[in-house]
């Protein structure tokens, strides 16, 4: 069989420019979209690629499917959060958080709708802020990063209402216990600190690297990832990625993995992590490692699970990292392709 | 017979072609072979002629019967495959709520597993502390022991006071019986002296 030889092309300072680009990229955080059928994803850059996943997904895709459908520069870092409300994508990242429509966010030249920066007590340098939670029953926004505090920021006014102090170093990410209204805060310091909303103040505080069955002080105390099942707690960072059991502030089962985890969640009956092992692994409570799925970026920072009832064909577990590319998982058990900037 | 055009002739026929060449020549010699008979001469040739005729027509007839045969045949076909077509429809929705159960069931199943899960993972915790009532056992026979302790204590402390209380009247009346002596003492001193001063007085 004969290949033709590809011809050589001179590449421009531009080409260079972006192939540069990509090699560099890392993907902090997605977001999937409230009719369920597109995914936005933010990198370093500061710029955000919405992918058609009803599109890539179908059976008529081609390669131009699995490239985003708009590219477009939203922040001046990198945007290391970003969450959907039922009409509006928040993205949060060099101290600002700033919030753009779905419903325009396809089209060309899309501005935000606005931006807003938490109260910050110096002035002289931002802190980013890592981690972004909806509360839908107060319909607010909670912030957290480099300052080590929560704000929480009202959607519909935009007034900043609470600031929960507590941490001692920043914090990397939250998560919303749904029974009582109850936000979990885990940081660089590590601890798990839980506030009560009602009251303002931190009810429980869960100081994970002084357990001996968790604790790994070669890596350190941070925590990275948390997730939360109203009873349960897992989480991991530093110390090994760990299951808690929150009332008795137990820590019940240690889940043997070395590479620290970057990004956790529920799902069903399983627990879904990814971190510096280019795989994500499931969970079952009880320890065992049901199944490990390699994915194609050298480290995963962030999974996202399109559980939206709008869009039941689009159910997908997608996970990005280190690179450019966002793998897509279809059924959980292996990567059916990837899509890339 | 002038209303059916030539076009509607030749295409019927050319339909009926495939089937039909052994009998479009049959009904062509038919035609032929009567002309002949009309024309022939002796009797025992008309009549052989007439015979092989009549088997000409019977032979045509069989195969039209035939043909009207498959015809019913093949419309009977035509219901049962319709019928089976639906048969076939109705369990392919019956598969799909199945399914749909199914997988209601699955989410059960997954959920019931999860709960299992975490009761195990808690009982595991669990087990590592000492049994209730052990703990309670313990806790009992060690009030008992403090309770029976207690009470040494508090003989032991009576028959102290007690003691103490005694001594403490000895010493008491060894005191008073001192003072009384020194009393005594004291008195007979001063009767002394005063009967030396009397006597003293009493001489000169």
């Amino acid at each position: 069989m004969e290949h033709a030889a590809p011809s050589p092309v001179p590449l421009g300072q531009a080409e260079v420019f972006q192939a540069l680009q990509r090699l560099h990229m890392t993907i902090y955080s997605q977001s999937v979209s409230p009719c369920g059928k597109f995914l936005a994803a933010g990198n370093n850059y500061g710029q955000i690629a919405i992918f058609s996943l009803s599109a890539a997904l179908s059976s008529e895709a081609k390669e131009e499917s699995k490239k985003p459908m708009v590219t477009f520069h939203a922040h001046d870092g990198p945007i290391y959060s970003m969450v959907s409300t039922d009409r509006h994508l928040l993205s949060a990242g060099d101290g600002e958080v700033k919030g753009w429509l779905w419903a325009e966010i396809l089209k060309k030249g899309c501005k935000e709708l606005w931006r807003r920066q938490p109260p910050y007590r110096t002035s002289l340098e931002v802190p980013e802020i890592n981690a972004l939670l909806l509360v839908p029953k107060e319909n607010s926004l909670i912030l957290a990063g480099g300052d080590c505090q929560l704000h929480t920021m009202d959607l519909e006014t935009g007034t900043f209402t609470r600031a929960l102090r507590g941490h001692t170093d920043y914090i990397h990410c939250l998560a919303l216990r749904d029974r009582s209204p109850e936000v979990l805060s885990g940081g660089e310091d590590g601890a798990v600190r839980l506030w009560d909303l009602r009251i303002a103040k931190e009810v429980q505080t869960i100081e994970v690297y002084k357990h001996e069955e968790c604790s790994r002080p070669h890596n350190g105390r941070w925590i990275g990832c948390l997730a939360t099942d109203s009873d349960w707690m897992v989480c991991g960072g530093g110390p090994a990625l760990t299951l808690w059991h929150l009332r008795s502030s137990t820590p019940t089962t240690v889940f043997p993995i070395r590479a620290p985890q970057k990004h956790v969640t529920f799902y069903q009956d399983l627990i879904l992590s990814a971190g510096q092992g280019s795989c994500v692994n499931h969970w079952q409570l009880s320890g065992e490692l049901k199944a490990q799925v390699p994915a194609s970026s050298p480290g995963l920072l962030s999974l996202s699970l399109n559980q939206q009832p709008a869009a039941p064909e689009c159910k997908v577990l997608t996970a990005s990292g280190n690179s450019c590319r966002v793998d897509v998982f279809t059924n959980l058990g292996y990567r059916a392709f990837s899509m890339s900037f | 017979m002038g209303a059916v055009t030539d076009d509607e002739v030749i295409r019927k026929r050319l339909l009926i072609d495939g089937d039909g060449a052994g009998d479009d020549r049959r009904i062509n010699l038919l035609v032929k072979s009567f002309v002949k008979w009309c024309n022939s001469g002796s009797q025992e040739e008309g009549y052989s002629q007439y015979q092989r005729m009549l088997s000409t027509l019977s032979q045509c007839e069989f195969s039209m019967g035939k043909t009207l045969l498959v015809y019913d045949m093949n419309l009977r076909e035509m219901e049962n495959y319709e019928k089976i077509y639906k048969e076939i429809e109705c369990s392919i929705a019956g598969a799909h709520e199945k399914i749909a159960e199914c997988k209601k069931q699955i989410l059960q199943a997954k959920r019931i597993r999860k709960n299992r899960q975490e009761y195990d993972a808690l009982a595991k915790v669990i087990q590592h502390h000492p049994d209730r009532h052990e703990t309670l056992k313990e806790l009992e026979a060690l009030g008992k022991e403090l309770e029976h302790l207690s009470h040494i204590k508090e003989s032991v402390e009576d028959k102290l006071e007690l003691r103490r209380k005694q001594f403490h009247v000895l010493l008491s009346t060894i005191h008073e019986l001192q003072q009384t002596l020194e009393n005594d003492d004291k008195l007979s001193e001063v009767d002394d002296v005063q009967e030396s001063t009397m006597e003293a007085d009493s001489k000169p």
